[in-house]
């Protein structure tokens, strides 16, 4: 992919106008999300204002989860096409994932403060599982940095797939643990919610997955330009 | 603030922060490397300008 070059107008990039549309989807549905969570949604009866950390916390726990689950896919594809595009998705995910597993980690020990009195709970299985998920992820960077090109891709790739085994072990450790303090909110028979807090809960869900499509195309963005620039400072250079 | 409510200030000023940061990250790099691609399509200009003035260039071989 090479930019188009010529100073009669500004250089643009394939993929530029995703990343602009979905920027401005994601800065909407924030905003909108945002107000709703804070003015319009009602006050949780039994946990009062600190229920509200519920909305974002829960919503960016499930983009990090689909994150990872992006990340899967797209290193089923590089292996089936050894197309370097494909590496590029999977890292990029991974790492967009990272971030929305620290603030899950971050805003979950705050609420487990407030909620329990305590920072965090060993014993519970939703708690350790998740952070077992994210360290399982911090280690693909580790992995990804001890091997070069083409091993370090495919290597990426199949640790990518294997990680992702762990995802369906966080979700489902809550609701097969005989003893635990993290509430289930959403079970077989539905959520566990009134209607007036569900209409935001889904509003901040799409806010979070619309962020993480928005960081995504910016990230992959970032990438095609670097690696148009390096390859148009090579043609310079040989002049 | 009562009521457990600067723990929700915290926790949203945490989301927000990070958020930002990381965008603010992702766009400083989109505008270095714009900048650089600027610098260079002058670059390439000015040679095109050049070649076309003087012709094609000798083969100093």
């Amino acid at each position: 992919m090479t930019p188009s070059l010529t100073t009669d107008g500004p250089v643009r990039l394939r993929g530029e106008r995703a990343a602009i549309i979905w920027g401005t989807i994601a800065t909407v549905l924030v905003v909108v999300s945002t107000i709703g969570v804070f003015l319009v949604a009602p006050e949780d009866a039994d946990q009062g204002i600190i229920q509200r950390i519920f909305y974002f916390h829960v919503a960016i726990a499930i983009a990090s989860l689909v994150a990872y689950g992006v990340a899967c896919v797209a290193g089923i594809l590089y292996l089936r096409t050894r197309d370097r595009r494909w590496d590029d998705a999977c890292e990029a995910s991974i790492r967009i994932g990272l971030l929305f597993s620290v603030l899950v980690v971050i805003t979950g020990s705050i609420w487990a403060k407030a909620s329990w009195g305590t920072w965090w709970v060993w014993t519970d299985p939703r708690l350790v599982t998740y952070l077992i998920v994210v360290l399982i992820y911090v280690a693909y960077f580790v992995l990804r940095s001890s091997a070069e090109d083409d091993r370090k891709m495919r290597y990426s790739a199949i640790y990518a797939i294997a990680g992702f085994a762990s995802v369906p072990l966080s979700f489902y450790s809550v609701r097969v643990a005989e003893s635990f303090v993290h509430p289930v909110v959403f079970t077989g028979g539905g959520a566990n919610m009134p209607t007036s807090m569900l209409t935001w809960f889904i509003m901040a869900q799409a806010a979070m997955v619309a962020l993480f499509i928005a960081l995504l195309e910016v990230d992959l963005l970032g990438r095609r330009s670097e690696r148009a620039l390096h390859m148009l400072t090579i043609r310079l250079e040989r002049g | 603030m009562s009521g457990g409510a600067q723990y929700v200030v915290a926790a949203y000023a945490v989301i927000w922060f990070l958020l930002l940061a990381y965008v603010v990250v992702l766009g400083s790099r989109t505008a270095r490397v714009g900048r650089r691609l600027e610098a260079i399509t002058r670059v390439l200009d000015r040679r095109e300008g050049r070649d076309g003035e003087s012709g094609p260039p000798e083969d100093a071989a």
